[in-house]
């Protein structure tokens, strides 16, 4: 006996012996590794609260993630409905009037507009491109707006112009991603998202941000424009088709019975709530509001998508199309989303990308036909809303993602056969319209051409930053923290643009 | 030399940490060594005569920033001198330790002393670098009473429209907005540039480029036309970091300046233009509730109400005990089911009852809830009869009953209500023939908008 514990003694010095300086820093290193680590993962999860020992505390919230919240300050408006012309629509040809613009029309481009400048596809010297448009002032407010709007002037006076709106990028995919997220890179959440996650949404049976698109193709930016970012997925926007079923597959197959479904629903949960409970991830929590939100949905959605129970006069009034996937549709669908109390309704058009590099691009032809394709609609929702008394609650946002240039697009330096304009990013025009806005307003000037701002200039931040007061909330104040430090829409921009708040 | 000099007082936020390190070094081995039992003596000694010279070296750059850096005297003099006491004491406890001599008085006394002394400087360093609110800012308001904080709101300037004539220019405006962008550098804390401009005083005075307002050339007047600069010029002010002066602000700073600097006259007197004060009235949105307290519901209420009917039930902002209430969820709510709300009517501003099975009686209920500021009967059967009693709600601005069966004799009712503000009455037997009423004080919507069609909308191009 004495022998083997002579041997096991020697056996542990000899351990003691090989461990050396370097193992126990190498050990440390892999300890404080593992120390930080803990704290980066602890950052991303608010759902363990270290002071109660690690214990699992969800919050009402996170069983219920669109239950309502009170906004922090009063707010002004309590939905947005938000119109993007994806593409880019000319802002000279529609709402910003440059008569000096027509004089130069056919002259070269003076080449102190042109230093140091990158532009999409013009190269070398371009020539001027006079408006193709007559304007008029309109409405008791006299603002100009193009012939190619002839019903906008019944609301011109309801609307508050933003003449100078500038953007930093000239390609669609990161400009869309900005005008949404406030970044052109992805990975942020929509404006949508911020909204939904900041005030829930009244109607337990509808999505809180619902997307409709038209003109035939998705945004060029993908479905990240309305994505949640690094928000819980249930605040992302739910894209609806206003052709056919609003939602794939929302009736019951054949032979299954609405029981069926909820027993099928609530098995499901029932072995997602068992997963969450193990692991805590609380995509499995938005995956079980998901499934039950569902359900409520397929009661609610078929109701409130359905326009064919309007009256005519309101279908007239919209130019609504039946059966059809198209603009005048969404504007309608868009109010009855906001009557029934869905926070954000976004709605993408395609087809505003005047190049000029063939028929339905030229900003005499194709925009043409664009612009009688919104232009009756937005009017319809605008009164619609108004005389509904739904206005007073509604904030409704017009816009691209940037502007077009006074000068016209030439293409590999040759003249094109159409006449198009370049993307541009210096000075575009906005417009908002509903509670908290000033009616009539105008903000923002351009110079003679139209091509850089002389005053009132506002960035993609200011008008975030002015919707999110709208409704309610100081845009520096308004973060969720993600990474281990807050993240706001704003990032560390903008400023409310008061110019145009009644 | 003076960039020298002001770079090496700029090291002082990192020299001042070794004798904080020092120091509580050469305690940690004095608690070790309390027996006597390790020889630690040595190791002692050296960690406090090094705890002592770096805390001359931290004392020495300590200076220099003080005084290259435009810092008061009162900010900084707790922090200066409990660093030199930290010193003194380091070479003290050196003393102590390495010298037999010195052996009889207690070791503890000392020990004790300088952990009091470096704990107070480095908070009061810390003080001036943070604000002396930093420490116990995120400490909840109740706690802070109870620790004797006063809790301050923001400085934000607020002018009543109807009293703005007997505002007095400099007292009311200008120092505020001087107060609230320029003093916490141009102040009694800190006076860069010897510039001080929390005083009539101190601003007539100037700085160490002499005076700041230029009477007879207002636009060259240094408090005005440094504010004016392109923000990346090196003389612009406020800097790049802090925030910038509102264009409104600066504005104004001009005018007062022309109007010869007075530090006296009031606004009707300098006979200015209510213009260029717009931007400083009272935010309108606190006053659009009505201007009585209710009490606070408190929050368990509200949900066990939420969880038992299907209410929406939700404070119109964070910061107030006003409610909006709205059956948007709750299709079949009957005019009885209004009973279940009575522990709040008072807070309730908002009620939104579109779509319900509500019917003529709820105006007797609905006069329970004396804030109502709106109501919306959307999309239901009521006809509007008896809602002449809604008079006694003194803060109703605002009723939707589209798509009802409001008549139009009701809506001669409304001209009871004094502060009813907007109808709207599209879709409704009312809006069928307009009447001119001239008792009528709000604006009645119709509705009933139209976009007739026109040639152009059928041309294709």
């Amino acid at each position: 006996m004495d022998n083997t514990e002579r041997l096991i003694q020697e056996k542990i010095k000899r351990e003691i012996e090989t461990q050396t300086r370097r193992h126990f820093i190498k050990d440390c290193v892999a300890g404080m590794g593992g120390i930080a680590l803990s704290s980066l993962f602890f950052s991303c999860n608010s759902f363990f609260d270290n002071k109660k020992g690690g214990k699992l505390s969800l919050t009402e919230r996170d069983l219920n993630p669109l239950a309502t919240l009170a906004p922090p300050f009063p707010p002004k408006v309590k939905s947005v409905i938000y119109l993007h012309m994806a593409g880019a629509p000319s802002q000279l040809e529609m709402f910003d009037y440059k008569p000096e613009l027509q004089k130069l029309h056919n002259q070269s481009c003076p080449e102190s507009f042109l230093e140091g400048r990158k532009f999409a596809f013009i190269r070398g010297v371009p020539k001027l491109l006079g408006p193709q448009a007559k304007f008029n002032q309109v409405g008791e407010a006299g603002n100009w707006v193009s012939e190619y709007l002839p019903h906008f002037k019944k609301v011109a006076d309801e609307v508050a112009f933003l003449k100078a709106v500038n953007t930093d990028q000239f390609n669609h995919g990161p400009a869309q991603l900005f005008m949404h997220t406030g970044s052109p890179r992805l990975g942020r959440p929509s404006i949508g998202s911020w909204v939904t996650y900041g005030l829930g949404s009244e109607n337990q049976n509808l999505p809180g941000f619902v997307v409709l698109t038209s003109g035939g193709k998705n945004p060029s930016a993908g479905k990240s424009v309305w994505g949640s970012g690094f928000l819980p997925s249930v605040y992302q926007g739910v894209q609806c088709r206003s052709k056919g079923d609003p939602v794939l597959y929302i009736d019951d197959p054949k032979g299954m019975s609405r029981g069926l479904k909820k027993r099928t629903i609530d098995a499901i949960n029932s072995i997602n709530k068992e997963e969450f409970d193990n692991y805590s991830d609380p995509e499995t929590l938005a995956r079980i509001n998901q499934y039950e939100m569902a359900y409520r949905m397929q009661i609610a959605v078929p109701e409130v998508m359905n326009i064919n129970n309007e009256p005519d006069y309101i279908k007239e009034m919209y130019g609504v199309e039946k059966g059809k996937e198209s603009f005048a549709n969404n504007c309608l669908l868009a109010r009855k989303l906001v009557e029934k109390g869905v926070r954000f309704v976004q709605l993408f058009d395609w087809g505003w990308d005047s190049h000029g590099t063939d028929h339905s691009t030229a900003v005499d032809l194709g925009l043409k036909n664009k612009c009688r394709e919104i232009d009756r609609p937005i009017s319809a929702l605008i009164l619609d809303l108004k005389q509904r008394g739904l206005l007073d609650d509604t904030l409704v946002v017009w816009g691209g993602e940037f502007g077009r240039t006074p000068m016209q697009e030439n293409r590999e330096g040759k003249e094109q056969g159409y006449k198009g304009r370049d993307h541009h990013v210096d000075a575009f025009t906005m417009w908002m319209a509903g509670g908290g806005v000033k009616k009539g307003a105008s903000w923002g000037k351009t110079d003679e051409i139209g091509f850089s701002a002389l005053e009132g200039q506002v960035s993609v931040h200011d008008v975030h930053a002015t919707i999110l007061h709208l409704l309610g909330f100081n845009h520096e104040q308004f973060t969720y923290d993600f990474q281990g430090r807050p993240f706001r829409l704003t990032d560390v921009h903008g400023h409310v643009i008061k110019e145009i708040l009644a | 030399m003076t960039h020298f000099l002001t770079f090496l007082g700029r090291l002082h936020p990192l020299i001042v940490h070794l004798p904080i390190g020092f120091i509580l070094l050469g305690l940690l081995l004095q608690w070790y060594n309390r027996k006597q039992d390790m020889h630690l003596d040595k190791a002692i000694s050296i960690a406090f005569l090094w705890a002592g010279i770096s805390a001359v070296a931290a004392c020495i750059t300590g200076l220099l920033l003080y005084t290259h850096e435009g810092f008061a005297y009162d900010t900084v003099k707790l922090h200066l001198w409990f660093g030199i006491i930290t010193a003194v004491c380091s070479f003290i406890y050196y003393v102590r330790i390495s010298h037999i001599a010195f052996h009889k008085t207690p070791v503890i006394i000392f020990s004790i002393l300088i952990l009091i002394v470096i704990s107070a400087t480095g908070h009061f360093g810390g003080n001036i670098t943070h604000g002396s609110d930093y420490l116990t800012e995120p400490l909840p308001p109740s706690v802070k009473r109870i620790i004797g904080i006063e809790t301050q709101e923001g400085n934000e300037i607020a002018l009543n429209e109807e009293e703005l004539d007997d505002a007095i220019l400099y007292s009311d405006i200008i120092q505020p907005i001087l107060d609230n962008k320029c003093v916490s550098c141009h102040g009694p804390k800190k006076s860069k540039g010897e510039l001080a401009l929390h005083t009539p005083e101190a601003i007539q005075k100037g700085g160490e480029n002499g005076a700041v307002i230029d009477l007879k050339t207002p636009d060259s007047s240094a408090i005005y036309h440094r504010l004016i600069l392109p923000v990346d010029h090196e003389d612009h002010m406020p800097p790049k970091e802090k925030t910038p002066l509102t264009k409104h602000e600066i504005a104004l700073i001009k005018v007062w300046i022309e109007h010869e600097a007075n530090f006296d006259k009031s606004i009707g007197q300098l006979q200015l233009d209510h213009e260029l004060f717009t931007s400083f009235f009272k935010n309108e949105n606190s006053s659009e509730l009505p201007p009585v307290s209710v009490a606070t519901v408190s929050k368990d209420v509200i949900s066990n109400l939420k969880k038992s009917t299907a209410f929406g039930i939700q404070p119109v902002s964070k910061s107030t005990s006003f409610l909006e209430v709205s059956c948007l969820n709750f299709p079949d709510f009957k005019d009885a089911d209004l009973n279940t709300l009575k522990p709040f009517f008072k807070n309730i501003v908002s009620i939104n009852l579109r779509g319900t099975q509500v019917s003529d009686d709820i105006f007797n209920s609905l006069i329970k809830l004396p804030n109502l500021q709106t109501l919306k009967l959307d999309n239901t059967q009521v006809s509007g009869a008896g809602i002449g009693s809604l008079q006694k709600l003194e803060y109703l601005r605002t009723i939707s009953v589209t798509n009802t069966n409001f008549e139009a004799a009701s809506l001669k009712d409304l001209a009871l209500l004094e502060n009813l503000e907007k109808v709207y009455i599209f879709n409704t037997p009312a809006a069928q023939s307009p009447q001119e009423n001239t008792d009528i004080t709000f604006t009645i919507n119709y509705g009933n908008y139209t976009l007739p069609i026109i040639a152009t909308d059928t041309i294709i191009y």
